[in-house]
């Protein structure tokens, strides 16, 4: 019983066989954008296009040239006011910080990132401080004070002028990073940190030591800037090939925002499927129907009971273009008719509903690039056809439930009844 | 929604329950409706407040404290609203107060309006999703329109910039409770925002509330001003008047304290024992022998400054304030140059700053220290005085809006006229472009067109003026082409208001616009709520069906 693997596989063939369109370069915008708005277009109708062109902009930008491309590389950064299409990218990093310093700008910075403390060393086990005489008393905090404007001196003759801490920021030594203009800001969460050195090409450093010339970092621009009424710290890279970008979603209201982060993250994704299997598919349903169509054909030709399967597997890919077109106010009976009666060639495989007509009409998806990656319904068709057959296979559920009975005395509550 | 499982035959069918026990779920086109209705009653709370003849609300919250106000922004985040939807509302406020500073008002009464002419159209069972279209794309034309319709004020000339400046902030306080004394407001207003530098921030704009007095005995100060902190004995013998003194900014405890804390002396004998406790009071003197060696006559603390070191200075002429609040002294040091300073070795003069005037002066009931004639001047401080907590608060709200627009005409100088002007323009703009689309949208812009009426229509209710005489002159003066017709409040009637002066920054609008369109797609497009047990919420039981 279930849907026996044939039929999936014949199913997965005759998908392989619809592909229509090859991304040949996964680093041309143009090519990839046409998936991406398909993905965003299902999330957020109205701003598919200007946000599709977001995202591609922003995935362009972090585009490896050997190695896979990441997602994690693309950060979004929420900030409340203007609306949606107010959003941007760029490349480098944001976060909603201040800075600790008198310095809010430094242009080519060089910067030295610490995962400790910005401050005094402390020991970690409990000591101390033996004071022999008085003569040690009086100079014991004006050689601290040296030794930490030595330290920071030697920062700033390594050509530091700019210091991203993971941990507090002491006063003493923020005044001695102000006297000598070293900008210092400050992030909270250990990830923000490790996001900052990789998109900088620092090397974080566990203490407070002058770090190598490799260690260091570079920027282009280190600068406090206020979007709406929040204050971000913007770190700019202009150079070409950069780890990271960011996209800086605006917004109305923090739902909306939400929203749109999670449409961005699918829309990501949908790059990074992209980059690892470049065939795509029509989308708008046309797929599902020639789908439909041909499995229903590939039914009659088999012997058997197993004839009556196949033929309502395939009957089940309509519910696609009858759910969408129900979603979108046409009649899911003229909408299937349409669409069945444009497959009837087999070069007619591109024609998928157009949502944006009144009456049922059909369109050509190559020419209007609706297009949908293939891996994404490779994996769809699997994964549901695996949860179709496991809920399928069974015949008895046995659930636990309170039993019924008198109730056991308050106090004595047996562990085991909980 | 149910999964639907199928027995081997037998007659039970099993319970399904898909979702925790109590859980409130409800959906389709009475959702939306409901939706829709909450969203009406937060717009009928407040939109007696829009315009110049706007009441204002007076809220009592759980800990009992009273607040009077007429800000949108302010008074929806009071109510606490705990309907889901309703919510929404209270966000667009929000981000229109943190975008722009005013119009909170009006982007709640738009998306509410926005709805109701929806509404019909859902009941009649038209998909929410081609509403949603038609809307954006008649934003879209608004937006466009008020790009077209904008006047730009030429930057380089001052005077005229000075002038608009005036004239924006003159409108946003014309509905607030400062409205009659609205000319020297603005005056002030304008002044204090142009002496910031260009970042424009606004926490260097300080504002001190001193009860007693009346609200035109408001001062500007161009330089820094904050109360007396505690001072201890000493205190009275220092002057109180300085002309061109240094001023030294610390962040340092003046007292007699250990060193290290977890440090420990191990001595031999008591001659050592003495030595030792004159190195700490040593310690101390030499601190403030390098201060008083610096020049500096006045010396300011984020941390306590002690009575010794407060004697100290009083023999030596200089004024010192410990317990300085963080951003006074942030202040201060953008006012007078300098750093602020966290050890007294090496103390250059550039780390110092210096003004020309400080004083120590009794305003009201409270001893202020001002600092005058800053050279670097980039902050100043508005004192507000006034008679009860309440007033005094609701003119800092209507100063901050006041001032967050000056900022933002500041930085885009295009200005529309006010007094529903604009609205009547875009609305009958968008009524003749509405005609020239065909299918269910031509009707849904045309709602769009006619929700924007609700603007100059609040705005003669609220006056106690006929809503439906001076609406159809406004249209027709409209349609003659007189796009800059709006209300005139003083003359019950119709007049120019551009030339009236009643202007606000178009990105107000644009913003209001944007929010309002947002927030309503938002909610349109939400078909199902489902409301996990867990919160605490006690839905009225009258919710569902409303």
């Amino acid at each position: 019983s279930g849907i026996n693997a044939e039929y999936v596989e014949k199913c997965l063939e005759i998908l392989e066989s619809l592909v229509c369109y090859t991304v040949k370069d996964v680093k041309c915008p143009d090519e990839v954008s046409p998936v991406v708005k398909t993905s965003v277009c299902s999330k957020q109708d109205g701003y598919e296009d200007f946000l599709a062109g977001l995202i591609t902009d922003a995935c362009m930008k972090v585009m490896p040239v050997q190695r896979t491309f990441n997602v994690d590389s693309v950060r979004t950064c929420k900030i409340l006011g203007a609306g949606v299409l107010s959003s941007t990218c760029f490349r480098g990093m944001v976060f909603r910080r201040n800075v600790e310093s008198d310095i809010t700008c430094v242009k080519d910075a060089k910067i030295a990132v610490f995962s400790c403390p910005f401050d005094i060393g402390t020991t970690e086990t409990k000591g101390t401080i033996l004071i022999k005489n008085a003569e040690e008393l009086k100079n014991f905090s004006v050689d601290e004070e040296k030794l930490i404007e030595n330290q920071i001196k030697d920062l700033a003759d390594a050509g530091i002028n700019c210091v991203v801490s993971g941990g507090k920021v002491g006063d003493m030594v923020l005044h001695f990073a102000n006297k000598f203009n070293i900008m210092v800001v400050r992030l909270m969460s250990k990830w923000d940190l490790r996001r900052v050195c990789k998109s900088i090409g620092a090397t974080a450093q566990p203490n407070l030591v002058v770090p190598t010339p490799e260690e260091i970092g570079f920027c282009s621009k280190v600068e406090l800037d206020e979007v709406g009424d929040t204050t971000v710290v913007v770190f700019r890279q202009e150079r070409d090939e950069t780890a990271m970008s960011t996209i800086v979603i605006r917004g109305s209201t923090d739902n909306i925002m939400d929203d749109i982060e999670r449409a961005i993250d699918d829309g990501v994704n949908s790059v990074k499927i992209v980059t690892r299997d470049q065939r795509c598919l029509p989308g708008a349903c046309a797929t599902e129907i020639e789908l439909a169509k041909q499995l229903m054909q590939y039914g009659e030709q088999t012997a058997g009971m197993e004839q009556y399967a196949i033929k309502k597997f395939a009957e089940a890919f309509e519910v696609f273009p009858k759910v969408l077109a129900e979603n979108t106010g046409l009649k899911a009976n003229e909408v299937l008719a349409k669409m069945y009666n444009a497959h009837q060639g087999p070069e007619d495989i591109n024609y998928g509903l157009n949502l944006e007509a009144d009456t049922p009409e059909v369109m050509d998806c190559m020419e209007r690039r609706v297009l949908d990656p293939f891996l994404t319904k490779h994996w769809g068709i699997k994964f549901a056809v695996n949860a179709a057959n496991t809920v399928l296979v069974v015949d008895q559920i046995i659930m636990a439930k309170q039993a019924g009975g008198p109730k056991p005395r308050k106090g004595q509550a047996d562990p085991d009844d909980e | 929604m149910a999964a639907k499982m199928m027995g081997p035959g037998m007659g039970m069918q099993p319970r399904i329950i898909l979702l925790k026990e109590g859980t409130d779920t409800s959906q389709g086109v009475p959702q939306i409706i409901s939706n829709i209705n909450a969203c009406q009653m937060v717009v009928e709370a407040i939109r007696t407040t829009l315009g110049p003849r706007g009441m204002d609300k007076l809220i009592v919250d759980s800990k009992e404290k009273v607040t009077i106000s007429n800000d949108g922004a302010t008074i929806l985040s009071l109510l606490q609203i705990v309907h889901p939807a309703a919510k929404t509302l209270v966000d667009i406020a929000r981000s229109q107060d943190a975008e722009v500073g005013d119009g909170t008002t009006t982007v709640t009464m738009l998306a509410g309006e926005f709805m109701k002419q929806a509404k019909p159209y859902i009941e009649d069972g038209i998909n929410p999703q081609v509403i949603i279209r038609s809307y954006r794309k008649a934003t879209a034309f608004a937006l466009k329109k008020i790009a077209e319709l904008q006047v730009t004020v030429k930057k380089d000339d001052p005077v005229e910039q000075r002038d608009l400046l005036k004239k924006c902030a003159a409108t946003s306080m014309c509905s607030k409770l400062i409205a009659f004394n609205k000319d020297y407001f603005s005056e002030m207003v304008v002044d204090a925002v142009m002496c910031l530098d260009t970042y424009l921030p606004l926490n260097m704009i300080g504002i001190k509330k001193v009860t007693g007095g009346s609200l035109t005995d408001t001062q500007l100060v161009k330089g820094v001003a904050f109360k007396k902190t505690f001072s201890y004995a000493g205190f009275e013998m220092q002057p109180k008047t300085y002309k061109s003194p240094k001023v030294l900014c610390l962040n340092i405890e003046l007292e007699l304290k250990a060193e290290r804390d977890n440090a420990e002396c191990r001595i031999d004998n008591v001659k050592d024992y003495q030595e030792i406790v004159d190195v700490e009071w040593n310690i101390l003197y030499e601190k403030l022998e390098k201060m008083v060696q610096s020049g500096a006559k006045i010396i300011l603390s984020k941390l306590p400054i002690g009575d010794v070191a407060t004697q100290y200075f009083a023999d030596r002429d200089i004024f010192c304030a410990g317990r300085v609040a963080q951003e006074d002294l942030n202040r201060t040091v953008k006012a007078c140059g300098g750093t602020i300073l966290a050890t007294v070795n090496n103390v250059r003069e550039a780390d110092m700053g210096e003004c020309e005037l400080f004083e120590e002066i009794q305003i009201g009931n409270e001893r202020y220290n001002k600092f005058t004639g800053c050279p670097k001047a980039k902050t100043c401080t508005l004192i507000l005085r006034g008679g009860a907590e309440q007033f005094i608060d609701e003119t800092e709200r209507s100063l901050h809006d006041a001032i967050m627009i000056v900022r933002r005409a500041m930085k885009n100088d295009s200005v529309v006229a006010g007094g529903g002007a604009i609205e009547m323009e875009l609305s009958k703009e968008l009524k003749s472009y509405a005609k020239t689309i065909h299918g269910k949208e031509q009707l849904l812009i045309t709602a769009y067109a006619k929700a924007l009426e609700i603007i100059p229509r609040q705005l003669c209710d609220n006056a106690g003026f006929d809503a439906t005489v001076i609406l159809n002159k406004l249209r027709q003066k409209h349609a003659q082409g007189e796009k800059w017709m709006g209300m005139d409040i003083t003359s019950e009637d119709v007049a120019d208001n551009f030339a009236a002066c009643v202007w606000e920054p178009s990105i107000v609008k644009k913003n209001a616009l944007t929010a309002a369109c947002e927030a309503c797609c938002t909610i349109l497009s939400i078909d199902e709520t489902v409301k996990n047990p867990n919160s605490n919420y006690k839905a009225p039981s009258a919710m569902p069906g409303m």
